[in-house]
Order: structure tokens, then C-alpha cells, then sequence
């Protein structure tokens, strides 16, 4: 089971970070970062930047910005 | 008197009759919706994706006016082609792939980057050698977290844009929007492993640039520890500073 080691493990971590590895890799890879406190920091080190990434991009486009997409499909729909 | 007709048969002559009537009297296909109706499923499914799809266009092109008009754009194309869409696919990453071709072949042009096509070729040191990221002690971990998770998001956005566009991208398309790998790499149209690799390149750097920008703020992350755990394998060099040149 922990056959993951560090070297192992933190080359993964990304994967594991977006879902990419299978069932049963996310399994040992996750009972290995239980219990392995140096990669269970890299892991949150991971986990924070992910997050970071997402607050920071929050947008809300502007309000006109629908208004001017929608009168565009209308043109475009009636000069067919 | 004699036997019915054969299952076979009867079905092929319910067929065929079938098939007549339909020659007969419709003229337009029945399942092609009208414009009208077109453009009601279009902007029931599509427009709801603006906020995300200007997001996307604000990292791209760095200003609120193009990346209007990069939406904007993106949703008349959409629109154009939407009879061409597979209902039950999936919407958003087809838009996002007609975002991403309408900034290439539009936007991108007018940039000047001088990386740009060859960036995947570029080695890790070229980039400002963010290869040290992972290498560094347990303490200045914990720290370093802590660090980013209270930098303000100007400094996060500040320090995506100084993230190579490619490499950029490929965070955003899995960090924000939670695309897989492959859905990524329909997107940019672009092998699954250069996906993997600008990913990877771009979180290291971003990991590095926000480090530097904690630093700069005094926020304490802790000089890289002298003391190794065990060898520090590759090349790193022996002594302290390793990821704080410059």
C-alpha cells in the first residue's frame, strides 16, 4: 500500500491536485500524504496556490457587455 | 387462407411506408429547430458562461475593452456555428476552444512576445530558473502557503500575467475552470503531455513569483533552510540561497 514514496508521491501531486490519476493511484497517493508530513505540505502548498488562482480571477463581465452580445445575435439572426 | 407475413416483412413495410410519407410531406427536416427557437437554446445555454468566458479573456488580453470584444466575438462565432454543436457535448469547453482560436488568430498577433511558439522549447532556467520551488524545507513550506493564502489577489493577478501566455493559460484552463488535461489540450490544441509540461511550468513559476512577491511585501517566508533533510539530489548548489538569486 504505502509503497508511494516522497520522490513518487511529488511528482504525482499535481495530478492528484486536478483529478487526473486513477482510483486506485488517488488512493495511495492520498494514504501517503496522510502520512508523510513533508509531502502532505507540498500538497497544501499546492492546494493554496489552486485557490489563490481562483479568487484572483474572479471577474464579472460589465453590464453592457450582455446587453451588446445579445443585440448582436438579433442583427445577426435577422439579416439572415 | 395462407400465413401472415413474416415479422420481417411486416416491419419492412411499416418501414417503407414510413419512409413514404416522409418524402411526401415534409419538406423540412422536422428536427431542425428555427432561428428563432435556434437562438432561444443558444442564448439559454450559452450566455450564462459570460462571466467565466470574460475571466478567461481578461487573462488573456490584460484589458476589460478586449476582452469584451474577445467575448463578443466569441459569442457570434458560437452562435454561427451552433447548429454544427452536439447537443449533450459539452458547451462550455466548445466555447472556450472558439475564445481561445478567435484571441490566437485576432489578439495575439498584435502582442509583441517575442517567446511566444517557442516558449514549450524554452529550459527552465531561461524562464528565471522557478525549478527550485519544490526543493525547499519543510518550515518554509508551511510558511510559504500561509504566504500565498494571504496575498491580496492583485499580486496573484499581477503575477499570473507575468506567466508566459501558453503556460498561463493551461493554470487557468485547470486551476479556475476545472477542465481535465485533455479537455485542455482540445482546447489549445496542443498534445495532453504539453499540457501536463506548461502546466506544471506555470504553477512553478507563478509558486515562484508570488514567494518573491511575499518577500518584497516583508511577508516572512523563510530564506531556504541550510540544513538538508537528504540530498538535495540534483544540482541546486550546496549552499543557502538557491531559489533567491537575483
Amino acid at each position: 500500500m504505502s509503497e508511494y514514496d516522497c520522490d513518487k508521491a511529488k511528482a504525482e501531486l499535481e495530478e492528484f491536485l486536478h483529478g487526473e490519476l486513477c482510483r486506485e493511484d488517488a488512493a495511495d497517493i492520498r494514504a501517503h500524504v496522510e502520512h508523510c508530513a513533508d509531502c502532505s505540505d507540498e500538497h497544501r502548498v499546492g492546494q493554496v496556490l489552486t485557490e489563490a488562482v481562483q479568487r484572483a480571477c474572479r471577474e464579472t463581465a460589465p453590464e453592457d457587455l450582455r446587453a451588446t452580445v445579445l443585440a448582436r445575435l438579433r442583427d445577426l439572426q435577422a439579416s439572415h | 387462407m395462407i400465413t401472415a407475413p413474416a415479422p420481417e416483412e411486416a416491419l419492412l413495410a411499416s418501414l417503407d411506408s414510413a419512409l413514404m410519407s416522409t418524402s411526401d410531406d415534409a419538406t423540412a427536416a422536422p428536427a431542425e429547430p428555427d432561428e428563432r427557437q435556434l437562438r432561444a437554446l443558444f442564448e439559454e445555454q450559452a450566455l450564462p458562461f459570460m462571466d467565466q468566458l470574460y475571466a478567461a479573456g481578461m487573462r488573456m488580453t490584460r484589458n476589460p475593452a478586449d476582452a469584451s470584444d474577445l467575448v463578443q466575438e466569441t459569442y457570434v462565432k458560437a452562435f454561427a456555428a451552433f447548429r454544427q454543436f452536439q447537443q449533450g457535448t459539452n458547451l462550455k469547453a466548445w466555447l472556450y476552444r472558439i475564445l481561445t482560436n478567435t484571441f490566437i488568430n485576432t489578439y495575439r498577433k498584435n502582442q509583441r512576445n517575442p517567446y511566444q511558439g517557442t516558449i514549450d522549447d524554452l529550459e527552465d532556467w531561461q524562464l528565471g530558473g522557478a525549478e527550485s520551488a519544490t526543493r525547499t524545507s519543510r518550515s518554509h513550506r508551511s510558511a510559504e502557503a500561509e504566504a500565498i493564502d494571504h496575498l491580496p489577489d492583485s499580486a496573484v493577478k499581477d503575477a499570473l500575467q507575468k506567466v508566459p501566455e501558453d503556460f498561463r493559460m493551461a493554470v487557468y484552463f485547470a486551476d479556475v475552470e476545472g477542465f481535465s488535461y485533455q479537455e485542455i489540450a482540445d482546447i489549445m490544441k496542443s498534445p495532453v503531455g504539453t499540457v501536463m509540461s506548461r502546466l506544471h511550468r506555470g504553477r512553478r513559476l507563478l509558486r515562484e513569483l508570488l514567494a518573491d512577491h511575499a518577500t518584497s511585501m516583508g511577508m516572512t517566508v523563510p530564506a531556504p533552510a541550510t540544513k538538508k533533510k537528504k540530498a538535495a539530489s540534483t544540482t541546486s548548489g550546496a549552499t543557502t540561497g538557491g531559489d533567491t538569486d537575483r
